[in-house]
């Protein structure tokens, strides 16, 4: 089977102007990426640099001006297409108030298979499953409004999942959490990552959240400026700097120190620090 | 000399009577001097947004008193109103109170409703918008047509224009990219540096709070549970995960340092601070 | 708190009219209400009063819930009985002072009104306490599905009504942030002549306005993602099959229904 889920071939992507309006700038340009089955990719940027847009034509929502996305081969040109490739490709957005349907967890997750036309039992079965998997089976029966926001963001993941979807596009999940919520729904991530092959594609602008990833792409007025594994993108510090974004402290630290190499995580920071302390410079 | 703020044994209670009373502020005594940067912590559901809500009256103690100037603002309505005015409170995404026709009548609207001349309306417009980095070009703009950024200081400049002599501001970075913190952050200290007044942060974020406050109030359940400087209150990192919060990664770094037989210190909470204690105490790294 | 608001007023319960077919429960409680209005005498009253106490009993509701559900009609009642009371003359004369008269017949129409209210507020209530509001909405579409025949799209009404008992909450939650954050720029909601009063509500308005379009935006998006492209092809998890019970609800208000008229056939109306 082929390796490659998503694939992006030099694809330009402009948001329509209103009548009466300058034209936009594009939000993507020349954009080539493939993203590996059962990869986790994240992708960076500051605001407005086309990562969002990035992660909104994964699953075929707008296309391409020029250049084509591919989703398992398929191009979403047809509503056909589309619907096929969102079967494939689920989305969880930001604001976790505005994508959660119905006034019952339970019933939110089943929507998805429902459009599917998925049988009931099976829908019911997918539904515990997917809510067992991010720790909200508890919580099936409340009313979404009375739950915190990583629980809802949980939910809207469990919303994906009961699709039985290969691949999830994470636009930034956490932006509007408190770091409780944060840390529950990056948990539950990698879980879902590394306990069920799922591929997944992580928009974000917190760094932190990128260290664990697989590959990490910076995007910047709509290209992508950098990319490789989270060590080879961190350890241009000051590039990583100059496309508005941050550095975990520990990487800070030993950058500013001029250590070779690039730390991500506190426990290395400390080793590494510890083996060089004590007045033997040189 | 009163405070800028004062807090005696301010309680708030919801579903107050009934059998789900709680208290969501349980007896807060708090005393903010003229001046002053506090930083304010706490996990979400801690009270913190509560307790600042009584600031400017918006909420009505169950119990207790605020004052304001040394005064009790809930005294007569007028008191209450002026209270509204000496204290600015800046919410959560305050983007979302945008709705003149453009930027500037939006910024004018708190002036306006203090009912100042026209020319101090103005004045003080084109302070705010200059504070927080917008362009007079941009004033006569509708705020739906700025981009994401611009809409936050044009909200925070709408708050601003009324020249409070506290300004409160509740998770101001909220949702914005790491230059758009920075830029905030910095936004709030030339303010604050400018202005003198007495400024008080919500925030999540320990590294913020360690990089701007003089002080550090800590609440939780509904209590204040930590009070005192950066330093007295990240020195008790454990007693602060205890309450769901971390310190920062490079305060943690520290301590973990310190604890292996380093001779470093281990009040550090920013990257530059570990840099030169680091320098200073020599090892293989650039001096 | 506001935030504390619930939708509709579902009483989680497992109980034999939680478990029955919303559908059933939606007609039965239409056609109850219709009896209700055919009730004339007090024994046919009492019979229907009788049904909904033996309803509340089956449902294991607390009577407390049900007397919340009855506390916001109070004034209604009150109202209601005492016109009743003085609007009606006829039999014996209980009390007399100035031209207030109080007689038999005053005191009994008024009496047979506020049962009459009361039974009707607590059948309807009941039927919301058992039933989820996406269960009621599920059955409405259904028992309205013969509908689609003249071309009105039944499904996309109830996806409409699902979605507002959804975002109820939130908008009444945004409502008041947004009230917090002008008050806190000094506007004044209270003071004023209607037309001030008016005009200070632009600075809430608006703002609310542009979120739930930007809701509504964001949400139609999400649900695209999610392969809705309306009620065809959908299936459902929660499955609606009609029980022997469901059949036997509905034999029972028919039941119900002759007792009522025979009642009102052999004893004296009321109104």
């Amino acid at each position: 089977m082929n390796d490659t889920i998503i694939e992006f071939e030099n694809v330009t992507f402009t948001y329509d102007s209103e009548e009466g309006e300058a034209p936009k700038t594009p939000a993507l340009r020349n954009v080539t990426l493939r993203v590996k089955r059962g990869e986790f990719l994240a992708v960076l940027g500051h605001n407005g640099s086309g990562k969002s847009t990035l992660a909104k034509l994964c699953n075929a929502i707008y296309t391409p001006q020029s250049g084509v996305v591919r989703v398992n081969g398929l191009v979403g040109d047809t509503e056909e297409k589309a619907d096929q490739i969102r079967r494939i490709v689920g989305m969880v957005f930001q604001n976790p108030d505005n994508q959660i349907v119905a006034t019952i967890v339970e019933d939110d997750v089943a929507f998805g298979p429902e459009n599917l036309g998925v049988e009931p039992q099976e829908i019911r079965r997918r539904v515990d499953d997917a809510l067992r998997a991010v720790n909200m089976y508890e919580f099936r029966l409340r009313e979404p409004h009375k739950l915190s926001g990583g629980q809802k963001q949980r939910v809207a993941i469990a919303g994906v999942l009961a699709m039985q979807t290969d691949c999830i596009v994470l636009d930034e999940p956490t932006a509007m959490l408190d770091p409780k919520g944060r840390e529950e729904v990056m948990s539950t991530v990698h879980r879902l990552n590394e306990e069920m092959g799922i591929t997944v594609i992580l928009v974000t602008h917190f760094m932190d959240e990128a260290v664990d990833a697989d590959r990490v792409v910076v995007m910047d007025s709509g290209r992508i400026v950098m990319q490789g594994t989270p060590a080879q993108v961190f350890s241009q510090v000051d590039t990583v700097r100059r496309y508005g974004l941050d550095v975990p402290q520990a990487t800070e630290l030993c950058h500013a120190l001029g250590m070779p190499g690039c730390v991500l995580t506190i426990e290395d920071c400390v080793a590494q620090i510890a083996a060089r302390a004590g007045g033997d410079a040189g | 000399m009163s405070y800028a703020i004062e807090a005696i044994g301010l309680t708030h209670y919801y579903a107050k009577g009934t059998q789900q009373q709680v208290a969501a502020v349980d007896h807060v005594d708090l005393a903010v001097e003229r001046g002053e940067l506090v930083g304010m912590i706490g996990h979400t559901g801690s009270g913190k947004s509560t307790l600042i809500s009584h600031f400017n009256g918006l909420l009505k103690p169950s119990e207790g008193k605020v004052l304001v100037d040394g005064v009790d603002i809930w005294r007569d309505k007028e008191t209450l109103r002026q209270s509204r005015f000496k204290v600015g409170l800046c919410f959560q995404y305050p983007e979302y109170q945008l709705f003149e026709e453009t930027v500037y009548k939006d910024i004018a609207f708190g002036p306006g409703n203090m009912k100042l001349p026209k020319e101090e309306i103005d004045a003080r417009v084109r302070r705010a918008a200059e504070f927080v980095g917008l362009t007079p070009a941009l004033l006569e703009k509708s705020p739906f047509d700025l981009s994401g950024g611009e809409k936050r200081r044009a909200a925070i400049a709408g708050v601003m224009s009324m020249e409070p002599e506290v300004l409160i501001f509740d998770e101001p970075a909220a949702g914005l990219d790491p230059r758009g913190r920075k830029d905030l952050m910095a936004l709030i200290r030339s303010y604050r540096a400018e202005t003198g007044s007495t400024v008080i942060i919500v925030s999540h974020s320990m590294e913020d709070i360690a990089s701007l406050a003089d002080r550090v109030v800590v609440m939780n359940q509904a209590k204040i549970a930590m009070q005192g400087t950066v330093d007295e209150v990240y020195s008790q990192g454990d007693a602060l995960r205890a309450m769901g919060l971390n310190v920062p990664d490079i305060t943690e770094i520290f301590a973990r340092l310190h604890a292996q037989g380093l001779p470093v210190p281990t009040n550090i909470y920013t990257v530059a601070d570990g840099v030169r204690a680091l320098q200073a105490l020599g090892g293989r790294w650039r001096a | 708190m506001i935030g504390d608001i619930t939708i509709g007023q579902y009483y989680a319960g497992a109980s034999v009219l939680h478990r029955m077919d919303p559908r059933a429960k939606l007609a039965a409680t239409f056609w109850l209400i219709v009896v209700i209005f055919l009730c004339k005498s007090f024994f046919a009253l009492g019979l229907i009063t009788l049904t909904a106490i033996v309803a509340v009993l089956l449902s294991r509701v607390p009577l407390k819930m049900i007397f919340r559900s009855l506390r916001p009609i109070v004034i209604i009642l009150i109202f209601t009985a005492v016109l009743n009371v003085f609007y009606n003359k006829g039999g014996a004369t209980y009390w007399e002072w100035w031209k207030i008269t109080v007689t038999e017949k005053g005191v009994n129409t008024a009496l047979f009104t506020m049962v009459r209210i009361i039974v009707l507020v607590v059948i309807s209530s009941l039927l919301t306490y058992t039933t989820t509001p996406t269960m009621l909405t599920d059955g409405l579409e259904r028992l309205l599905s013969p509908l689609k025949v003249f071309k009105i799209k039944v499904h996309t009404l109830a996806m409409m009504m699902t979605l507002a008992l959804r975002f109820i909450p939130t908008l009444i939650e945004e409502i008041e942030r947004i009230m917090n954050a002008q008050k806190a720029r000094g506007a004044d909601l209270e003071t004023g002549g209607l037309l001030q009063r008016a005009k200070a509500l632009v600075p809430i308005f608006i703002p609310l306005m542009v979120s739930a379009f930007r809701r509504a935006y964001e949400l139609a998006f999400a649900m695209t993602c999610r392969c809705y492209t309306g009620g065809e092809g959908r299936t459902r998890m929660k499955q609606m099959k009609l029980a022997a019970r469901d059949v036997l609800l509905l034999i029972f208000c028919a039941g119900i229904t002759a007792g009522v008229l025979v009642l009102n056939h052999f004893f004296t109306a009321v109104i």
